[in-house]
Order: C-alpha cells, then sequence, then structure tokens
C-alpha cells in the first residue's frame, strides 16, 4: 500500500505543496488525481466550474512530450483531442508559448530543445488545456541548479498571471518554500499526512526570502519532521534488504 | 569550388579506401601477382561494363531484377509492417507468432522456392514471394520491436491528455514506431535484392542473378565482375535512398549519421 487514509483539501487558486521522503507516495498521489492510477478506496472530488475543460492537467518529471511532434502541436495536443478547432488551438498555443517563453520555438522538434525548454513546453501543454488544478510531478527535479532557479520564478510568475490552482510534488523543501502556499508533509510508507503548514511568508514572493529569518524559522521546523521521516523509510527498507541502505 | 573542396576534405576517406583498393587490384593484375584469368584487371571491367551497357544486354537484366524487387519489398512490406504492427499491439497474437517466426526466419530464403512453387503458380510469381520471405520476417520484427519500445511515459501522457482508440494510434503508436519500421525497411530492401540475385541464380535466365552466373559458367569472368558491380551500385543507391526519404520523413528523428 502507497497511500493510506489521506484527507486532503486544496482551495481554489492555491498553490499546495506536498513533500515526503522518498515512497511516500508523493508521486501516487498525484496520478490518483490525475486519474492515471485507481485508488483501492477513497474519493477525488474536484470542482469544475467551467464544463468544456478538463479537470486536471499533468506536468510530468520527464517532460514526456511527443518526440515526433512540434512544440506548437505538442502544446495542441489535448485541445486537438478534444476537438477544439484549428484556429482556437493555434492562438492558444501562441498565447502559452510567449507565457513560457518559448514563441520562437513553436516549429522546433522536442529533441532540439535543452532541458529546461522541454519541460517549459509540458508547462504550456497543461496549461493550454485550461486545468480545474494543474497537477506537477517533480517539474524541476531534472534540471541542473541554475535552471531549476530560474524555472521556479517562472513558475512563480506564471502563476501570479493565470491564478490556477496546483499540486506540486517535489522533494526540495526549499522549493515547496519558495513556491508554496502551504506544504503538506506526508510520512514514509504507507504515506499519510503528518502535517499541513501553511507558508506565511508574504506574496509576490521571489528569491530573496530565503534570506529571511521567517524561511529559515520554517525551513528548520519542517526539516526536522522531514528528518525523522526520511530516516524512518530508510530503517523500514533496511529492515526489508540489508543490502539496499540508503538507496 | 570551395564548396567542392570541403566536400573532398570530409569525404576523403569514403572515397579514397575503394578508389586505393582499385588502384591495388590494377597493379597486381597487370604484373600478374594476381592471375588475369580470374582477377581481370578493373579497366578491363570497366570496357565490359561499358560493351554490355552499349548493346542493352544490361539494362535488361538489370530492369527485370528491379521489378522483382519493386513487387517482393511491396509485398513484404505490406504484410510486415501490418503484422508487425498488430504483433506490437496485441500480446496474445505476440505470443502466438514468435515461436512460429522464430523457427521459419532462420531458414535459408532460397530453400524455400520449391515450397513456394507447389503453393503458388510456379516461375515468376513463385520468384517473388520467395524472394518476400526474409524481408517480410525482418520488417515484421522490427515493427513488432518499434511498437514495443515506445516510452511508456509518452504514452500515458498521451492518454492522460484525451488521447484514446483511433487517435491513441494514429498520433503516438504509429509515429513512436515509425524510426524502427523504417530500419526494417531498409534492412528488408537490401535482403530482397541478396534473395532475388540467389534465387536468380538458381532459377531464373533472366536478372542480374542470371547474367552473372550464365558470364561465369562461360568463363566470361569480365561480364561477372561487371555485373557484380552493378548489383553492388544498385544495393547502395537502394539503401542510401531509403536513407534519405526516412530523413525527409521522420524529421524529428536526431542525425545519429546513419546515412
Amino acid at each position: 500500500m502507497a497511500l493510506d487514509r489521506i484527507s486532503l483539501q486544496a482551495h481554489a487558486g492555491e498553490f499546495l505543496c506536498i513533500v515526503g521522503p522518498s515512497g511516500s507516495g508523493k508521486s501516487t498521489l498525484l496520478r490518483v488525481l490525475a486519474g492515471l492510477h485507481r485508488q483501492s478506496a477513497g474519493d477525488v472530488h474536484i470542482q469544475a466550474d467551467r464544463p468544456g475543460t478538463p479537470l486536471t492537467a499533468m506536468v510530468f518529471q520527464e517532460h514526456a512530450l511527443l518526440p515526433w511532434r512540434t512544440v506548437r502541436d505538442n502544446v495542441t495536443f489535448g485541445l486537438e483531442n478534444r476537438g477544439v478547432g484549428r484556429a482556437e488551438r493555434e492562438a492558444r498555443a501562441r498565447e502559452m508559448l510567449a507565457m513560457v517563453g518559448l514563441a520562437r520555438f513553436a516549429q522546433h522538434y522536442p529533441h532540439q530543445l535543452s532541458g529546461g525548454m522541454k519541460q517549459r513546453v509540458g508547462i504550456a501543454r497543461a496549461l493550454a488545456n485550461d486545468p480545474e488544478v494543474l497537477l506537477m510531478d517533480e517539474p524541476l527535479a531534472a534540471l541542473d541548479a541554475q535552471t531549476r532557479t530560474i524555472m521556479q520564478e517562472e513558475l512563480l510568475r506564471i502563476w501570479a498571471t493565470l491564478g490556477k490552482t496546483v499540486v506540486y510534488v517535489t522533494h526540495s523543501l526549499e522549493e515547496a518554500l519558495l513556491l508554496g502556499d502551504r506544504v503538506v508533509l506526508l510520512t514514509a510508507r504507507p504515506g499519510r499526512v503528518s502535517q499541513i503548514y501553511p507558508v506565511d511568508l508574504g506574496r509576490p514572493r521571489a528569491l530573496e526570502v530565503r534570506a529571511s529569518p521567517a524561511y529559515g524559522a520554517l525551513l528548520e521546523k519542517i526539516w526536522s519532521r522531514l528528518r525523522e521521516e526520511v530516516v524512518r523509510a530508510m530503517e523500514a527498507d533496511r529492515g526489508v534488504d540489508p543490502e539496499a541502505i540508503g538507496g | 569550388m570551395r564548396a567542392v573542396g570541403r566536400w573532398l576534405g570530409e569525404r576523403w576517406i569514403t572515397i579514397g579506401s575503394p578508389l586505393t583498393v582499385l588502384v591495388l587490384w590494377e597493379w597486381a593484375s597487370a604484373t600478374g601477382l594476381l592471375r588475369a584469368v580470374f582477377f581481370p584487371r578493373p579497366s578491363t571491367i570497366a570496357g565490359h561494363l561499358r560493351d554490355l551497357a552499349m548493346d542493352g544486354t544490361l539494362w535488361g537484366h538489370a530492369a527485370t531484377t528491379l521489378v522483382r524487387i519493386g513487387w517482393s519489398f511491396s509485398l513484404a512490406a505490406i504484410l510486415g509492417v501490418a503484422i508487425g504492427l498488430a504483433m506490437g499491439l496485441w500480446r496474445r497474437l505476440r505470443e502466438g507468432l514468435d515461436p512460429v517466426f522464430a523457427v521459419i526466419y532462420p531458414i535459408p530464403s532460397v530453400l524455400f522456392l520449391p515450397l513456394v512453387s507447389f503453393l503458388v503458380p510456379p516461375g515468376e510469381i513463385a520468384l517473388v514471394v520467395t524472394t518476400a520471405v526474409t524481408s517480410f520476417f525482418l520488417i515484421a520484427f522490427t515493427t513488432t520491436h518499434g511498437v514495443r519500445q515506445i516510452d511508456r511515459l509518452v504514452v500515458e501522457a498521451a492518454r492522460h491528455y484525451g488521447a484514446r482508440g483511433w487517435r491513441l494510434f494514429a498520433a503516438v503508436l504509429l509515429p513512436g514506431a515509425l524510426p524502427f519500421i523504417f530500419t526494417g525497411l531498409r534492412l528488408g530492401l537490401g535482403f530482397a535484392l541478396i534473395v532475388v540475385v540467389a534465387v536468380e541464380i538458381v532459377s531464373a535466365s533472366r536478372g542480374l542473378g542470371a547474367l552473372l552466373w550464365l558470364s561465369w559458367q562461360v568463363l566470361k569472368v569480365e561480364d561477372m565482375y561487371a555485373t557484380f558491380f552493378v548489383i553492388a551500385l544498385l544495393g547502395a543507391l537502394l539503401s542510401y535512398g531509403l536513407a534519405a526519404l526516412r530523413a525527409r520523413l521522420l524529421p524529428w528523428v536526431p542525425d545519429a549519421g546513419d546515412r
């Protein structure tokens, strides 16, 4: 069992971050929300205000773009599947690519882009579908540190512009504090909600927030709790297989 | 002029290596190091090639072989891609056909000629079908693998964004398999040439294989080598042609220096 008795509510327009040790079922939770994974018990409710748009759109960790489609055609893929007309599709793609700063790359193929650019396309693809909830599964984990920092700022800007509800899974507590309105801490396997921390660091938020005492105090507070869970997860792994320590 | 110079600068090994072989051969045959009866000088062979081309013999045989390859390859490509896709998509079919294919595939294609002749009208049709057998297996294998190797995450993402049924096949599974299908087609086309020549040697009176064998039997060694050269050239042209077609049709595949 990956998850156990998860009860969570995201408010409209909220940026909700989920952290937890490896194997706490963070990604599974997101996949349940996306409808990619059927939970054995329990319900997911998403309030749909606008009929015709999907409930969720996912940004995958490994971008998962279609290599044989241009950047533009990747962004319009979901719209195409829903039968949205060509003119509207292309207008939406232009708008979203401009938003993520890739307007000039509409006709490129994914293999011609860097990792950060591919992930921008992934974000544009999700946003083009105008979902009720944007789901992001460690979208920056595969990027190098500098690109990740730039992308975090970009995400803050895009979120401020669109005001979407976001559920964001990350293994980086720093990232969660920089981006989130609240941080949900999951326990080690099976994942349960350990604690929910409001992030009262003000908005708009920028990288400078990391220098503030409030940030440091909150980071310390959540980390001491997360640390316990990580150690517990490692010990549990050791119990199963003595060879696989620290994996 | 500078473009030509740069082209030569990049390709000198590619151009130079066969030239070196020819020059060494010419020298060895001229000095008697190689017996000219079996290894005539390349310049002599070139003369015979010109004669064969001038009197039309070569074109007739080449056209016959090309038409046979065209039919065989088309047959193998259509059936191979269709069955390969089906095997890639449906596990049951794959499990059923895999052992059958595994047993038939390694049999040298020429051995199918008598068997095929019982099943279809002997002669031209039997020849075309026999030639298609090995190509069919190669194309079916690579196509199946092409479907199977598609990144599961990409398929999952496509489904998440609403691709189902026919749309999932046409927009995701087929394009995902296409690079492998092209590799299969290229291998299949190469083998169609190999097998058609072999089949022509054992059973035909026309075609490049027949010309080659006839030249050898009457010890017109120069004509044999000339035919050899034409077959090799034909193979290279077909292969490069398909590679160029692939580069045009599949612009998303990064160029891996595969020409």
